[in-house]
């Protein structure tokens, strides 16, 4: 991997290989979450569509046929307390390209057009075109419901984080986002050249020189200043809260937020996450081969860890008559974990299972680029190497203590039915 | 035993097709620079298999979701089951169960060897009892409870339901509670004697490998069995569609729909030619360059969710234009009209060759990723291909093949329409 210095807050990093039939670039830009976010989740609906040179996405479209269907894409996320904003694109390598065509360049530069180069209106956008944009977002924020997992799970964050920024929707809210005025929009775009903390990442082939003075020149023109971005994290916990809520459903959904008691998303990192994963990641895992396998009470019922705020997130999908069962043996599950009552085999078995697909990643374009874009906010960049060194590196004492700081702060229940009690005693 | 190498000089891609004494076809790839392999164990079996040939040529009917039940038992043995042994050597391993067939994989970035010889054990000896199918009932019961609140997974079953009078597609994959109700062990055992045989399997590989180690693990694990390939019955199907409308209602923000074109043929499976011409067909109709997405984008009747698939497989093809709509009937007239337009005006020369631009791109790019890469391999060699056809074949398919298919398919007097309609 290959480090550039770009501008201020602004780096590019390279991974030169000639395995792969496909190049990647991806450009990911993170501000602090605030109220601002539903101005900026705009940004990647309205900028990976069109740009100055190919205003509407038709011309757009029709460019990236021409250029072997090429496919680009533009999304919000949120890492932490920050909202990051990214558009990548995905090309097949130059080697394969007919008549000697560049396209690896010619990609870079369409997604430096889009971002630098969008198309206005004075010193706006084209108020048809975001209103178009923010609709197209509305129907996304208002359409998580129909995914159930996801929207049981963005309840409980509401709930869980209710005092914190971590409970800011990243994708915005529907009404703030009805709201916006095509100079909202722009402003917001403006603010984020500005004061982005941005990483572009690149794997495949090209060359890297253009592309980093292209960027270069680029950013030249923009008076950066970056924005501090940082996550709070809370470390102790008060009485465990619980909210039930009804919807007509076949299954119901069980949400629980626990707080792991890091203090940063490098505290206790590796034995957190290894301790996570004996509890509830792969089929080795307690709540598996337990909760679904021995229990038979679900098809999925699984814990991930979100270092970046120092959480977890406990998922499952039952029936509402199982609701008591499940949460007392989730929690009891966890205890067992705290006092070591797991295997050297499990022990193993979880490091052997997150070190193998950690090197996975290595082979494909889309993962070696997620895995350093997901690091755009660090100073120190992690290999995927570095990083099994450090969970090789952990022993069963540091997952049991590592275990025994999780606790539980909220769960939430979405009910297929039958009587709601709100605010029932844990 | 025989092995040929399969080549293509254009993508410099190679890989070995060998015929192991034991009955079994294997495919391997091996892929200079990568650090993990993904390997699939397959049978022809999927959930259309809804019968059973009898040793007298006939027919016997099985529950429905029984292959994807079967999927979920194998990985259970008398003593320790699949997921403990993967979880000693750290791979990752899965399963699924599709219409036509049901795969066993893993990927690994160590341990290739012995990951290997698990698979090929495990799929070689099941181990069912009354009480450990009685527990899955319970698992699966809960995931097929899960599936009906997935407004697309219903959108798409509504769809299929209402446009085949008797084909199996119609069925859930998984079944329904009162069929895999019926499931015992017995049926289990002699679904598994008739499917479960190499003959009617293959194994690909593709990543961190050798053709060596392969055969040293197939050598020593592949117990050659009694049988041959299964042969599937072609089930009547009227032409017609038994409703051109249905609709469910669900918790769903904004309705979702599907629109099926039913299509009918004389030959149980589509050629590749004809997929492909399909395809560059449907891309330069509906994909994200032609007309009427832009129009109905502007006409914010679609978002980006919008699509359109070929869906085909032995006895079934129709084409199916799915997405999320605040008009779901609205969308449904723009892509009929739309039809009629392109009957009118002919098929345009110059899109036709950046549709085939852009089809080549994205041929190139299925063959990045390893896993693409060997489900590609299961899926060309039930097909009798290898998984370069498509490449070969689309360079000959013309604007005369697409005139020609448009002649032969999307015709409306065929179509379903399901909505999923929010509650509210």
């Amino acid at each position: 991997m290959q480090k550039f210095d770009i501008a201020d807050g602004v780096r590019l990093c390279a991974v030169p290989t000639d395995k792969f039939k496909t190049c990647r670039i991806n450009i990911s830009m993170a501000m602090p979450l605030d109220s601002n976010a539903s101005a900026r989740a705009v940004l990647p609906y309205f900028l990976h569509r069109r740009c100055a040179k190919y205003p509407d996405f038709t011309a757009l479209n029709r460019q990236l046929d021409e250029l072997y269907g090429a496919s680009i894409s533009g999304g919000v996320h949120k890492k932490g307390e920050a909202q990051i904003i990214s558009m990548s694109l995905t090309a097949i390598d130059d080697r394969f390209a007919l008549n000697g065509d560049k396209v690896a360049l010619e990609c870079a530069e369409l997604l430096a057009d889009m971002i630098f180069d969008p198309i206005k209106q004075g010193e706006s956008f084209p108020e048809n075109i975001i209103e178009q944009e923010k609709h197209l977002l509305v129907e996304d924020i208002e359409n998580e419901i129909n995914d159930k997992r996801r929207y049981a799970t963005r309840r409980c964050e509401e709930i869980m984080f209710a005092d914190e920024a971590y409970s800011i929707n990243h994708m915005g809210k529907a009404d703030e986002v009805k709201a916006l005025t095509p100079q909202d929009v722009y402003d917001a775009w403006e603010e984020e050249l500005r004061e982005a903390t941005v990483q572009i990442t690149m794997v495949g082939s090209m060359d890297v020189e253009p592309v980093v003075e292209m960027f270069k020149a680029r950013f030249a023109e923009i008076h950066r200043n970056p924005a501090e971005i940082k996550t709070q994290f809370i470390t102790a916990v008060p009485k465990p809260e619980y909210v039930c809520e009804t919807m007509p459903l076949k299954q119901g959904k069980l949400v629980m937020g626990f707080r792991t008691g890091m203090r940063n998303e490098d505290d206790n990192a590796a034995p957190m996450r290894i301790a996570v994963d004996i509890f509830g990641g792969g089929t080795y895992s307690k709540l598996f081969s337990v909760v679904r396998e021995k229990m038979s009470l679900c098809y999925y019922c699984s814990a991930g860890l979100f270092n970046s705020k120092g959480v977890v997130i406990v998922r499952s999908g039952i029936e509402d008559a199982n609701e008591e069962k499940a949460k007392k043996e989730i929690i009891n599950q966890l205890s067992l974990v705290a006092a070591g009552e797991f295997s050297d085999d499990d022990f193993s078995a979880s490091i052997k299972s997150i070190s193998d697909s950690i090197i996975s990643n290595n082979d494909t374009p889309e993962t070696i680029c997620a895995w350093y874009s997901n690091q755009l906010m660090r100073t120190n960049i992690k290999t995927p190497e570095a990083y099994v060194e450090e969970l090789k590196a952990v022993d069963r004492q540091q997952v049991v203590s590592a275990a025994k700081t999780i606790m539980l702060d909220t769960v939430f229940m979405l009910k297929s039915e039958g009587e709601v009690s709100e605010n029932e005693d844990q | 035993m025989k092995i040929s190498e399969i080549r293509n000089e254009q993508l410099n891609d190679v890989y070995f097709d060998i015929d192991h004494p034991s009955g079994l076809k294997i495919l391997v790839m091996p892929k200079a620079g990568y650090e993990s392999t993904y390997a699939i164990f397959a049978t022809k079996y999927g959930s259309i298999d809804t019968m059973i040939q009898l040793e007298d040529g006939s027919f016997k009917q099985i529950p429905e979701g029984t292959a994807h039940f079967l999927e979920h038992k194998l990985f259970e043995s008398e003593d320790l089951d699949a997921f403990e042994r993967f979880a000693k050597t750290g791979a990752s391993a899965n399963a699924y169960t599709s219409f036509d067939r049901t795969g066993y994989l893993f990927s690994c970035s160590a341990n290739f060897k012995k990951n290997l010889e698990i698979l090929l054990d495990f799929v070689q000896n099941p181990y069912f009892t009354q009480a450990t199918v009685e527990k899955e009932q319970g698992i699966i019961g809960q995931e097929i409870d899960m599936y009906k609140d997935v407004p697309d997974w219903e959108v798409m079953f509504n769809c299929l339901r209402t446009m085949y009078h008797n084909l199996p597609v119609r069925i859930d994959i998984a079944g329904t509670q009162e069929s895999i109700a019926q499931i015992s062990a017995d049926v289990l055992y002699g679904c598994y004697k008739n499917f479960y045989n190499l003959n009617n399997m293959v194994l690909a590989v593709a990543g961190n490998t050798t053709v060596e180690d392969v055969i040293e693990v197939a050598d020593a694990v592949l117990k050659p069995v009694e049988g041959k390939m299964a042969q599937r019955k072609i089930i009547d199907e009227p032409k017609e569609v038994i409703s051109d409308y249905c609709e469910e209602t669900l918790s769903v923000a904004t309705p979702q729909f599907m629109l099926g074109f039913k299509e009918h043929w004389d030959t149980p499976e589509r050629t590749t030619k004809e997929e492909i011409t399909m395809e560059i067909l449907m891309d330069m109709l509906s994909g994200s360059s032609s007309e009427l997405y832009r129009r109905l984008f502007d006409m914010k009747l679609i978002n980006s969710g919008f699509g359109a698939e070929y869906f085909t497989g032995f006895n079934y093809s129709c084409v199916l234009f799915s997405g999320e709509s605040a008009d779901p009937k609205a969308v449904a007239d723009e892509i009929k009209k739309e039809i009629r337009k392109f009957r009118e005006n002919g098929i345009d020369e110059k899109t036709f060759e950046r549709t085939k631009k852009k089809l080549y791109g994205r041929m190139i790019m299925g063959m990045n990723d390893v896993d693409n890469i060997a489900n590609n391999m299961v899926v060309s060699y039930f097909a009798d291909e290898t998984i370069f056809t498509d490449f070969e074949i689309y360079k000959t398919v013309t604007v005369d093949d697409v005139k020609d298919m448009l002649s032969k398919t999307l015709d409306e007097n065929y179509s379903v329409l399901s909505v999923i309609k929010p509650s509210k």
